[in-house]
């Protein structure tokens, strides 16, 4: 094996160089002033800055389609986009956790610093096309945010759900590594490119590498909560900070997914009929589940952690899709558009929920919404756009993600699956319209904690046009994307 | 240009509603507002040729190349007079409501204005996708005008409606992707979601066998059809939304909503599955007549006044299912001759319950009694649009349901005869009504206000003439020279009837 780092592969990883530089800018100062805490705002606008450039950096090398350190990591379109929304979403999350009550306070920088490496994983995972390097990737990810998840001040129910998303986390990642030693043992590689040309065999002739794709499919269905792996996820959503439950639900998830459609691009799904109908029975699963269990829920928290459930069973109807397609380009520029209005709405929505909030434990039901549209026209109007979005009425983004998806599930001939979907979006109709009933139609005195949260709000509003732009002008966005993935 | 005007100008007031500084000149604002759009829609009308059934004044652009998505809007005579239905509505629910909404106007006149755009361009859309968008987009003003605005049990209704519609019309989102796989085999490799596309497809029929391709389209566009229209059994949204709905929302549900389903049926479902439609045309003929005369049935026993009209909704609905699905030029000009009139007539109706429940605050057919010497204009009023509804010759709604007993009867004389009965019933339900209101002895409210000054009742204002007038003025003239509305969609129903097994709309206009 010839081992080289040029000046190439520098050039090639720079957005992560920059963001790993930008993060310890603030944890370097508060050092050098003798461990005293700059201003959360000078804190989160050098993090912006890095993710800026760490973003430029993205769109200027990270699309070219060459491989880094011996075709360890690749950046390719898919890294690009996946990236991107990983960074937006991450920003966005940034933004929440210097005003929310729960976040916002001492330990302001070596929060920053974690989130900033926690990003950096994300973008180790959206590039890598080796098992072990997407492990790493998966790995630096979480073990940032189990930290974040933990050292909020909130009270038990965030340490509670700290510990809850270790051990299960850790678990899954346990799994995942035991399904890469079979695949290595059977296969001889571990490398996705090199796996490409013998996966649709092997899974079929060999049971031992079945194994280990079915415990690598399994480590990623934990992580991105299908069910039945997805016991975790109400409970960590709910006791963590709603700035790092935004991070997780939107960030985390829309990385896990990049590397969950890595493997599958290999087609094993192709090779074992057995595995694609688990999965096809995992996705439904994962979306009625989701939405059942959404619609007894009574903290608006916890129904949206239930709907990113069964988002993501929407997101592995299109994963399976992209998993058999011939032309993947087309089922996986279906998937990133998705992942682009799930990860605007759905951070839309807890950002509303941060603002809410009073201090760390507080608790937003859905009933305390009422009386919301009066106090706070724009963003209850914010608001709606995102729930609408989220339960797939046009003109909307999430009707245009959910267009493409089944389109391109339909395309394959998923009909089934894209039966089950629409059937599930109307349920989800039932739970995403309680909200807009509690805010417009019910009496009451739901406000914001702190008028003066400038830059959520502004994220919400900027969310919201983006929701009600992108999908309409979805044209050139989606083919920019199929362009960069072919 | 003049569609998209007429399209996208209510989104445009709906606008300049939300951020117009004045709260009290609000409704004066929405008022021309609305005057201003019917002005354009009459314009359209001047442009509109007759003669012709192709699809005119077109406008096509390319809007998603990646899947042949495109803006592609046209008027026939199908749609036209469902067009100008609701250009020339709006107004009149916007003057009606004068007094009624009292809480956030603005609010309410921008909701109003989005739903005319929504509903516009339902009736207006060529592409399935650009159509869909309209379609759903028309749910969501409606639910908050019924959930904001509406009675006691408002929010119930109002989620029950969302979901219901929402129901019926996944399924024909899903069929409509399904077409669009469909189409490159007819347009030469590449993807298109236009409605002419999908008219060229000819999808295979089977008959008899349930589970092939023209079969589960024509059932998946049917059944989000026959919710919104509704058809009977899937009527149970309607009794409580028009209930709950106040008074504007009510007539807009009525006049226009409801039509969307029917109209549906003839743009969609009728030349894109004739063969479907014609081998199962048989259901919808039965769920038809079992809909005449269980809605008029159950509006007989009705103590609401407003849940009477409301199933007398579910019971004329089935008369234009009937008349569409007879499939010959009796029954579908009768049919679409039909939707302007329950449009007119149970507007109008809904109109006269709402300005009768704004002086006594009740609906309660029993509390009522002897009102006619108590409100004698009103009375007289109310008598002519229940002679429209119940189809007394010289009013409009004769001349719909004549056609349609026409047309059924060539279809099977057995479905005329059962559909007959409801002319009965229907005749029964209303007059009895009518009786129990304005005649015989006074009742507990008539009684009530002859002792107390305070809630004495004051007739027919002005203002509530003005919005009665041009509803009286149609119903007679549309009762007494049909061709005057018929000429503009003569042509289109006939080259649906001629063509229906191959169905084609030749193009004018700018984008063609």
């Amino acid at each position: 094996m010839n081992i080289s780092i040029g000046i190439a592969d520098i050039l090639l990883i720079s957005p992560l160089i920059a963001l790993f530089v930008f993060s310890l800018i603030p944890i370097t100062i508060k050092v050098l002033r003798g461990n005293v805490e700059q201003s959360p705002a000078a804190t989160v606008i050098e993090a912006l800055i890095g993710l800026t450039l760490t973003a430029g950096l993205l769109i200027l090398f990270g699309g070219s389609g060459k491989t880094a350190f011996n075709g360890q990591l690749v950046f390719d379109g898919l890294t690009q986009w996946m990236g991107l929304i990983a960074v937006v979403a991450s920003a966005g999350a940034l933004i929440m956790m210097y005003e929310n009550p729960a976040t916002k306070g001492k330990q302001f920088s070596e929060l920053v610093f974690l989130a900033m490496n926690s990003i950096l994983g994300m973008l180790i995972l959206v590039s890598a096309v080796d098992l072990l390097i997407i492990f790493i990737g998966l790995e630096l990810m979480s073990l940032s945010l189990y930290l974040m998840v933990a050292m909020s001040h909130e009270q038990k129910i965030s340490k509670e759900a700290a510990i809850k998303y270790f051990v299960l986390g850790s678990f899954a990642s346990a799994i995942f590594l035991y399904g890469i030693s079979f695949v290595f043992g059977t296969a001889g590689t571990v490398n996705l490119i090199d796996l490409m040309d013998v996966s649709a065999g092997l899974v079929g002739t060999n049971k031992l590498y079945l194994f280990g794709i079915a415990f690598i499919v399994l480590g990623f269905c934990f992580k991105v909560s299908i069910a039945p792996f997805h016991a975790w996820t109400p409970d960590v959503y709910q006791g963590s900070p709603t700035p790092l439950t935004s991070f997780m639900a939107t960030a985390v998830k829309t990385v896990s997914f990049a590397a969950f459609l890595r493997v599958l691009a290999t087609k094993p799904l192709l090779g074992s009929q057995n595995l694609f109908d688990v999965m096809q029975w995992l996705a439904v699963i994962t979306m009625t589940v989701g939405n059942l269990a959404a619609l007894v829920q009574t903290n608006f928290k916890r129904t949206i952690a239930y709907s990113s459930i069964s988002h993501s069973g929407y997101l592995l109807v299109g994963i399976i899709t992209a998993g058999i397609s011939q032309n993947s380009a087309f089922s996986a520029t279906s998937v990133i558009f998705y992942l682009i209005g799930y990860g605007l709405m759905t951070m839309g929505t807890f950002a509303v929920i941060s603002l809410i909030e009073k201090d760390e434990n507080s608790v937003v039901s859905t009933e305390n919404l009422a009386g919301f549209a009066k106090k706070q026209p724009l963003l209850a109007i914010c608001l709606t756009v995102f729930l609408l979005s989220l339960a797939g009425l046009p003109p909307t983004l999430g009707f245009f993600g959910k267009l493409y998806l089944f389109s391109s599930a339909v395309n394959e001939g998923l009909i089934w699956l894209s039966l089950w979907g629409v059937i599930n979006s109307v349920i989800a109709v039932y739970y995403y319209l309680r909200p807009i009933v509690m805010m417009y139609m019910r009496e009451g005195d739901c406000d914001i904690a702190d008028e003066g949260s400038y830059a959520t709000t502004v994220l919400i509003v900027v969310a919201a046009i983006l929701i009600l732009t992108l999908g309409l002008a979805s044209g050139p966005l989606f083919s920019m994307i199929e362009r960069s993935l072919v | 240009m003049i569609l998209s005007g007429l399209i996208f100008l209510p989104l445009l007031f709906a606008l300049i509603i939300t951020v117009w500084p004045q709260r009290n000149t609000v409704r004066h604002i929405a008022l021309g507002l609305s005057v201003i759009e019917f002005v354009i829609s009459l314009a359209m009308l001047q442009k509109f040729d007759p003669a012709s059934s192709a699809l005119q004044m077109v406008e096509k652009t390319t809007w998603i190349e990646r899947f042949g998505i495109s803006y592609f809007v046209g008027i026939d005579g199908i749609s036209l007079m469902l067009v100008m239905l609701t250009t020339f509505l709006v107004p009149i629910i916007i003057l009606a409501s004068w007094n009624s909404i009292d809480k956030k106007i603005k609010g309410f006149h921008a909701a109003l204005f989005i739903l005319q755009t929504a509903m516009l361009g339902s009736f207006l859309a060529m592409d399935a996708i650009l159509f869909y968008t309209f379609w759903e987009l028309s749910l969501i003003p409606m639910y908050f005008i019924v959930g904001i605005w509406g009675g006691a049990r408002r929010i119930y209704a109002t989620i029950k409606f969302f979901i219901y519609t929402m129901a019926g019309s996944v399924l024909m989102l899903l069929a409509i992707i399904f077409m669009m796989r469909l189409t490159p085999e007819v347009t030469g490799g590449q993807i298109s979601a236009s409605l002419l596309d999908f008219y060229k497809l000819r999808i295979p029929f089977i008959a008899g066998e349930f589970f092939t391709a023209q079969t589960l389209l024509f059932f998946a566009f049917a059944l989000a059809f026959a919710i919104k229209v509704p058809i009977f059994p899937l009527h149970t949204w309607l009794p409580d939304a028009h209930v709950e709905a106040p008074t504007p929302g009510s007539v807009i549900l009525a006049g226009v909503m409801l039509k969307m389903g029917t109209y549906c049926f003839l743009r969609w479902v009728i030349p894109l599955f004739p063969e479907a439609t014609e081998h199962y045309s048989w259901i919808f003929m039965a769920v038809g007549v079992i809909g005449i005369v269980y809605g008029a049935l159950v509006a007989m026993v009705q103590p609401d006044v407003k849940k009477l009209v409301a199933y007398s909704s579910v019971s004329h609905m089935g008369y234009i299912i009937v008349g569409l699905f007879a499939m010959n030029a009796y029954g579908v000009n009768g049919a679409l001759y039909q939707m302007l009139n329950h449009g007119i007539s149970t507007g109008a109706l809904f109109l006269l319950i709402g300005m009768i429940y704004e002086r006594t605050h009740s609906r309660e057919i029993s509390k009522y009694g002897g009102l006619a010497s108590a409100l004698p204009i009103f009375t007289i009023i109310f008598v002519i649009v229940t002679m429209s509804s119940i189809a007394v010759p010289m009013t409009n709604g004769f001349i719909g349901e004549f056609l349609i007993l026409l047309g059924s009867y060539q279809y099977s004389p057995w479905v005329a005869s059962i559909a007959v009965s409801g002319v009965v019933l229907g005749a029964a339900y209303m007059l009895w009504m009518v009786k129990r209101i304005f005649f015989g002895p006074a009742g507990e409210i008539v009684k009530h206000a002859a002792h107390d000054k305070e809630h004495a009742l004051h007739d027919l204002s002005v203002r509530e003439l003005v919005v009665l007038a041009p509803l009286i003025v149609l119903i007679f003239w549309m009762g007494l020279f049909p061709n005057h509305f018929m000429d503009y969609s003569k042509a289109s129903v006939d080259h649906l009837i001629k063509n229906k097994m191959g169905y084609s709309l030749v193009l004018t206009g700018e984008g063609k």
